[in-house]
């Protein structure tokens, strides 16, 4: 269930080990939320997440790890029977996948396309999906979705990451749109450059930010019941000019 | 049946939920044993959190009737649906008064018993479940007729028990006669906490009816300061003649609606000092033998439909707590830090508690109950109150489920040590756990 400042008690993040999905969890847990539930595919690393969020919390909470695969058949339906049997009530779902690629190798793979595609959409808006119905049957919940700036104008050095964020992002959007006054809502999170492991091997774009500042975005965002936000802030305004530049302009500004 | 998305009166924790309107036990056990989803029991929504929803699953609420008490031996039989605003309406003009009111008129009978609510007058005459001679309850395990001594278990479950015994569907209450629809009223203007706690405890006793408005953002040497208010019914004797002419003349309702769109943060530490400072200096520093209303004495706040709203969309939270007597230094560090921190809170309530009653999960018990509506801001914000909740506690106090939204199970197990006697009859009376609620939930009670 929520208190009344908005703070769940049980909270699900699919791609446990993503460091913004974690950062959002230690931030969960500081406020009090006392279950948790990591889906992912690295045991390991989730084992370390689970650490790392119990340390933080505020009373002693528990946390819980679950291997999630979403190439497998089904993931979605395991996904969500493994929320039931962990968790009381299901409040609060991250979903933070993603898999950035690498642009100039998967362009030229089909399969390594798919792969990107499927990971950062397909298979993740099937999770979504099943999540959001068996919250609109509770009768309440919050969905977080992890977009990117990269999906509001899909460019030419990441176009694969960048249409499947893309896809994701008007697919949760839509979805919140879906689901207004049924209890359950939706927040569609779009970081800039954030600096993670997953981009580790990149040198930081303008208005980086770190992983616990989304979280704190994030948590404002959800407390507020707001559909989608930038962060930075300043990097909305960015990306709304720049996706409204003639495609000429915008094809010679250099990232 | 409607499908409708819910909240309770602090407009915090919004969820969608079967309404199932019922008028007979009949009926509602139709719709315990046909619905095939959880149930729970809902009056008016007065409750400030979670207690009266259940998200995913049925509220049952039942219908108010038309019909007219009828009143024997000062007693009457009511649907639990009846609220105390159409009540009052109907019994005053009778000579008659519900033997405990609360701050509001809109709430049921129902809703009443569930929370065990008090009034002004708890020093004297305890809570509402004291002056209920009998109720009837549906349960997944039947229908039962009960009294005090019928099954005593079951009575103290139920007051108090936040409606997760059963569903009420009618009860016996003991009415108080009155002469007038009026209250003799007494006002004093305390300047600081001293004052307040002094006049409080040593001359509560000699009026029925005593509560105090206390300022919680006056800080320094008036920290504590407050206006307060005591009175008994008035007398024919009492009245000025052209009121004794017609003296059960009652009329009550709300005057104006707050508006619909309020901007988020209209309460803030300015205005609402403001307003407090206001609130304190209209009052005289001492005026005895006034006359007022019974909706201005006991229901100033219902003057305004749903005020609720003013609180914007985040919505607002009541803390309510109560301290034993000898723990007026803890009250005091509890006030101290509030003011200190300038919660924007408008005038806040202060009581002095009476004899504690046998409801395993009721709240009042001897010593001093303080409410504080707080709007909802940042997160910080809930650490305070976690932090309170842990001086109430050690201080042998305890929180009200009617108003919490937000208090750890923890701590809730602790506070409620007859926690444990609640749940044997709860698991007699419902072993498959179907009538339950989302504080029930937040929480574990049940």
């Amino acid at each position: 269930m929520f208190d009344a400042f908005r703070t769940p008690d049980n909270v699900l993040v699919v791609g446990g080990s993503s460091e913004i999905g974690l950062e959002i969890a230690k931030a969960l847990a500081k406020r009090g939320s006392s279950n948790f539930l990591l889906a992912g595919r690295n045991i390991d690393q989730m084992a370390e997440c689970a650490n790392e969020i119990s340390s933080t919390s505020k009373t002693r909470c528990q946390v819980a790890v679950v291997h999630y695969d979403a190439s497998h058949e089904n993931s979605h339906s395991h996904l969500l029977a493994a929320a039931k049997d962990e968790l009381k009530t299901l409040d609060y779902a991250i979903f933070a996948v993603g898999l950035l690629g690498d642009q100039m190798v998967d362009e030229k793979d089909p399969v390594k396309t798919k792969e990107i595609l499927d990971i950062n959409f397909t298979t993740q808006a099937m999770a979504i999906l099943e999540v959001a119905n068996h919250m609109k049957e509770q009768g309440f919940g919050q969905i977080v979705v992890i977009s990117s700036v990269a999906g509001v104008r899909v460019r030419r050095s990441n176009f694969i990451y960048g249409a499947a964020k893309a896809g994701l992002d008007g697919f949760s959007m839509a979805l919140g749109d879906a689901l207004a006054g049924s209890g359950v809502g939706v927040t569609v999170v779009r970081p800039g450059f954030v600096k993670t492991k997953m981009t580790s091997h990149l040198s930081p774009a303008p208005l980086a930010c770190d992983a616990a500042t989304v979280a704190t975005a994030t948590l404002k965002a959800t407390d507020n019941e707001k559909s989608s936000i930038y962060v930075p802030f300043a990097i909305g305004i960015v990306a709304g000019i720049y996706r409204h530049l003639p495609r000429k302009i915008a094809r010679r500004v250099p990232f | 049946m409607t499908n409708e998305l819910i909240s309770g009166w602090g407009r915090t924790q919004w969820v969608r939920s079967q309404i199932q309107k019922v008028s007979t036990p009949d009926e509602v056990r139709e719709v315990i044993q046909g619905s095939g989803k959880s149930i729970i029991p809902r009056g008016l929504g007065r409750s400030y959190g979670d207690a009266a929803q259940l998200s995913g699953g049925v509220a049952i609420s039942i219908a108010e009737p038309k019909d007219d008490p009828v009143i024997t031996d000062g007693k009457t039989t009511l649907s639990a649906g009846y609220s105390l605003d159409n009540l009052l309406k109907r019994i005053v003009p009778k000579g008659y008064f519900v033997p405990v009111t609360p701050g509001t008129r809109y709430v049921t009978l129902g809703g009443a018993l569930a929370s065990d609510i008090h009034g002004k007058n708890h020093h004297l005459e305890g809570t509402f479940s004291r002056h209920i001679e009998s109720f009837v309850i549906v349960t997944p395990t039947g229908t039962h007729l009960v009294t005090e001594n019928s099954d005593p278990d079951l009575f103290n479950a139920t007051a108090g028990g936040m409606g997760l015994t059963g569903v009420v569907t009618d009860m016996t209450m003991r009415l108080i006669p009155i002469e007038s629809a009026y209250i003799k009223m007494e006002t004093s203007r305390l300047r600081d906490l001293d004052e307040t706690l002094a006049t409080m405890a040593g001359s509560d006793h000699k009026f029925r009816y005593s509560v105090a408005w206390i300022d919680l953002m006056a800080r320094g040497s008036s920290m504590g300061r407050s206006v307060l208010t005591r009175g008994d019914h008035a007398q024919l004797s009492d009245l000025p003649s052209q009121m004794a002419q017609d003296p059960y003349r009652y009329d009550a309702k709300a005057i104006v609606d707050a508006p619909n769109f309020i901007p988020n943060g209209l309460l803030n530490n300015l205005t609402v000092r403001a307003f407090n400072e206001l609130w304190f200096r209209k009052a005289p520093s001492y005026r005895a033998d006034e006359i007022a209303t019974i909706a201005s004495f006991f229901h100033p706040l219902d003057m305004v439909g749903k005020w609720n709203r003013i609180y914007g969309k985040r919505g607002f939270l009541q803390y309510q707590f109560v301290l034993p007597d000898g723990q007026e230094e803890t009250l005091r560090e509890i006030i101290d830090r509030l003011s200190t921190l300038q919660v924007a809170s408008f005038l806040a309530v202060l009581k002095r508690f009476g004899e504690e009653n046998e409801g395993f999960l009721s709240f009042p018990r001897p010593g001093w109950t303080l409410a504080l509506d707080i709007p909802i801001t940042n997160p910080e914000l809930g650490s305070l109150l976690d932090e309170l909740d842990q001086i109430v506690l050690k201080a042998g106090g305890r929180i009200y489920l009617a108003k919490d939204s937000r208090m750890s199970k923890e701590i809730f197990e602790e506070m409620y040590p007859k926690l444990d006697k609640f749940k044997e009859v709860k698991s007699r009376v419902d072993p498959n756990n179907v009538i339950t609620s989302d504080i029930a939930t937040r929480l574990s009670i049940s």
